[in-house]
């Protein structure tokens, strides 16, 4: 049984029928990447999952239990975190206070501990900061930041939104190299991008996205050969 | 150049300088001199304010010049000093040659009376007193010339070392005796110490006026700490703040009068009674309410205050309420079979409440709350997906700053021995979201200044008569334009301001970011 899977969900904000009926799931383990152009729903998905938007329709289950109809702050709980699209940290809080958020559900102070230093480990650049403010750090390192804060909560699953946007192309590759190192310590991954390549290049399996259905899905490696994906998500005619 | 921001600086301190000896403000400064410290008479205060005229064109003139040099800077002194001096001076003379010969100029300058040249002339002949006031211009300015250069050079030396601007706190810890104290977790509970014994025996000494004003000031620190709560640390904007206090102040009056209805409950009994009915009141709203965000929230819970006063005021409720004529005969705290309820009594009793929401406050700033307060304050959506159910936790901010304002409610009723619909007005709650905003959000020792400045200063600025409002208005602007983030910010605030040495190294836009941020 896989350890998340998305049965068929609509979801709605308001009269917009933004997610048409979507399907998939994740093993333990893996990164799944979910591409796909601007509106067609990647956020929207992220964040059915994580309780920020309820589906009008369609199922969630995770780890064997229904999570669709839980509130936001419960989702965390079971060990699903989010790192938003556009590196919503907390600016006017320092690294050390967006770390200490990031495990707020949790009350074993010397696992948090633990973590802090995996984290650390994770993104040295971090620990040089901790006492700096989270809106005065660079772009990257906010980046590392959301990243981190979510890992705080020790989850099960990862979402990730766009950890690409808007970073100078080697720091898009460390920070992808990041994410492998992650997975590789066992951490299942859901990552949402519109940089389709790196993204592919990291991934096991790929689904694609188009105006809130998925028209395209397989391991990361057929994804990337096909050839209406290499024409309109890696830019090539 | 030092010598055309003197110029320019000195004509406008001359026509500032004029003009406010033309309405008669140095007679106003006078008096209050008079009354606040008790001198005798009047031209301390007076000439206070020549002095301080002639520091700010000084002052001025330096901070204005582009080239920093010490003798620059002498020169921009000089000639605003000079030129503030020889034009005040020569007004004086004109005004005081003309009393001289017999003409009253109050026929068009109400204020210009006799008594009013006289305290800048001094009795002396129109040609001298011209001289002396120049000469007084001219030597302030020097010296706020030679201040305010000196400040530039210290703030510029720092800022080289790449420290950022300091607060008004830490300017004051840099005063060795004081840093000492502040370090020294010893003396600095013996200063506090010292400081709780002079609040303790000041009743003793202040009269029965004061001993009410200060009371008053005690219950609107209360209420600000209170609001300070919801809007400085949850990030809440409420405006209708004053129902809360309507309710603890309601709850006290009921139960205790001996009309409209027969409760006459104990003192006692009541208080604990209003704080939880108001807490409960801020649940019941909050309920409903807090779904909603920023403005929405502001404008729903300001009708909400509104109703609760029109409430209290309809005919129909009038059997339960006391209607518009309010009850009367609130009752009065007894302890030991006496009659406590007097300023002098409640100056202790509203000091051991203030005391308790400082308490409650500091210890919600650090605890796990506070933290997941800060957050949604930040970021409402992001905080939920931390797995903060900000719910929750709007709910207790609400129902917090509802006890805090119920308890001063009941004291506030109790003390006045009635409570009435127009003690909740909307302007309560305005006037403790400006003292909170004032002293400095989400700051402790912020909100109590803040209730100093905002309750205690009118009363002090009771000799001006009709010109209290005017000078209480100007001092609030001038407040906001010298100190934006309040008297005395909250630590958390001062570590916002940039800092330059953060600004170096940034390697990706991030602002660029920021502005696609989704949903
Ligand atoms: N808060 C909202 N209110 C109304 N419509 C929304 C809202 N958020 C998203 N939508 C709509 O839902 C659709 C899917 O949006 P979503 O943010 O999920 O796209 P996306 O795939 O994440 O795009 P991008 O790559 O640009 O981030 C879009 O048509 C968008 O306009
Ligand atoms: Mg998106």
């Amino acid at each position: 049984m896989a350890l998340l899977e998305v049965h068929n969900i609509h979801t709605y904000y308001d009269h917009i029928h933004a997610l048409k009926g979507i399907s998939f799931e994740l093993d333990r383990g893996e990164i799944v990447a979910l591409i796909g152009a601007n509106g067609a729903g990647k956020t929207t998905t992220l964040n059915t999952i994580s309780g920020i938007r309820h589906p009008r329709e369609g199922s969630i289950i995770f780890d064997g239990q229904p999570i669709h109809h839980l509130p936001a702050h419960e989702i965390v709980q079971l060990g699903i975190a989010q790192v938003p699209e556009g590196r919503k940290i907390f600016s006017r809080l320092t690294v050390m206070e967006n770390l200490d958020m990031g495990a707020f559900t949790r009350r074993d102070r010397a696992a948090i501990q633990e973590d802090l230093e995996r984290v650390f480990k994770l993104f040295p650049r971090l620990k040089e900061r901790r006492n700096q403010l989270g809106g005065t750090l660079s772009g990257g390192e906010q980046q590392m930041l959301a990243i981190a804060r979510a890992l705080m909560a020790r989850p099960r699953v990862l979402l990730l939104d766009e950890p690409s946007m808007g970073l100078a192309p080697i720091l898009v590759e460390s920070i992808f190299q990041t994410i492998t190192e992650i997975s590789q310590q066992g951490m299942t991954i859901l990552l949402v991008e519109q940089n389709a390549n790196m993204a592919l290049s990291v991934a096991h399996r790929a689904y694609v996205l188009e105006t809130g259905r998925i028209v395209l899905y397989g391991p990361a490696a057929e994804v990337r050969e096909n050839p209406q994906v290499r024409a309109a998500y890696l830019g090539e005619a | 150049m030092g010598l055309r921001t003197g110029i320019r600086m000195g004509l406008i301190a001359a026509i500032v300088t004029i003009f406010l000896i033309l309405i008669g403000v140095h007679m106003l400064m006078g008096r209050l001199l008079q009354s606040w410290f008790r001198v005798p008479a009047h031209w301390p205060g007076v000439w206070l304010m020549v002095v301080l005229l002639g520091m700010w064109a000084g002052s001025r003139a330096v901070g204005q010049m582009k080239a920093r040099s010490w003798g620059n800077a002498l020169l921009a002194g000089a000639s605003a000093g000079i030129i503030q001096g020889a034009l005040v001076g020569a007004a004086l003379y004109l005004l005081a040659s003309i009393t001289q010969a017999g003409v009253d100029l109050r026929t068009w300058l109400n204020q210009m009376s006799k008594e009013s040249i006289g305290a800048l002339t001094l009795g002396f002949a129109p040609l001298p007193a011209a001289g002396f006031i120049g000469g007084v211009l001219l030597v302030s300015a020097l010296a706020g010339a030679a201040w305010r250069e000196r400040r530039l050079r210290v703030r510029a030396a720092r800022l080289a070392r790449g420290e950022r601007m300091i607060s008004l706190r830490e300017h004051l810890l840099e005063i060795p005796a004081i840093s000492q104290v502040s370090n020294n977790p010893l003396s600095r509970r013996v200063l506090i110490g010292v400081f709780m014994v002079l609040l303790l025996i000041a009743p003793f000494f202040l009269g029965q006026y004061w001993n009410y004003n200060l009371g008053t000031v005690g219950i609107y620190v209360i209420l600000g700490l209170g609001l300070n709560i919801v809007v400085g640390m949850a990030g809440l904007l409420d405006l209708g703040y004053v129902a809360f206090f309507a309710v603890g102040a309601y709850t006290m009056a009921l139960l205790t009068a001996p009309q409209p209805h027969h409760i006459q409950m104990s003192f006692w009994l009541a208080l604990p009674i209003g704080i939880v009915l108001a807490a409960v009141a801020g649940i019941l709203l909050g309920i409903p309410v807090l779904r909603m965000r920023g403005d929405y929230l502001a404008i729903v819970t300001l009708g909400f205050g509104e109703i609760i006063r029109i409430l209290s005021k309809s005919d129909v409720l009038t059997g339960f309420t006391g209607g518009p004529r309010g009850v009367r005969n609130v009752g009065h705290p007894v302890l030991f079979g006496k009659d406590i309820g007097n300023e002098f009594y409640f100056f202790y009793f509203i000091l051991i409440g203030v005391i308790l929401a400082i308490i409650i406050t500091r210890r919600l700033e650090h605890s796990r709350v506070g933290r997941a307060w800060r957050a949604m304050r930040e970021d409402e959506k992001v905080s939920q997906a931390m797995g903060i159910y900000t719910l929750k936790y709007k709910l207790m901010a609400f129902a917090m700053g509802a006890a805090l304002a119920g308890l001063s409610g009941a004291i506030f009723a109790s003390r006045n021995s009635f409570t009435g619909p127009e003690d909740f007005v909307l302007l309560v709650s305005i006037n403790v979201l400006a003292l909170v905003i004032v002293g400095g959000m989400g700051s402790i020792p912020g909100v109590i200044l803040g209730a100093f400045v905002l309750k205690g200063l009118p009363e002090m600025l009771r000799e001006l008569e009709d010109y209290r409002v005017l000078v209480f208005g100007a001092l609030l602007v001038v407040m906001m334009i010298v100190r934006p983030q309040g008297l005395w910010p909250a630590s958390r605030v001062q570590l916002e301001r940039p800092r330059p040495e953060l600004a170096e190294e940034v390697e990706a836009p991030a602002e660029l970011a920021e502005g696609e941020v989704g949903s």
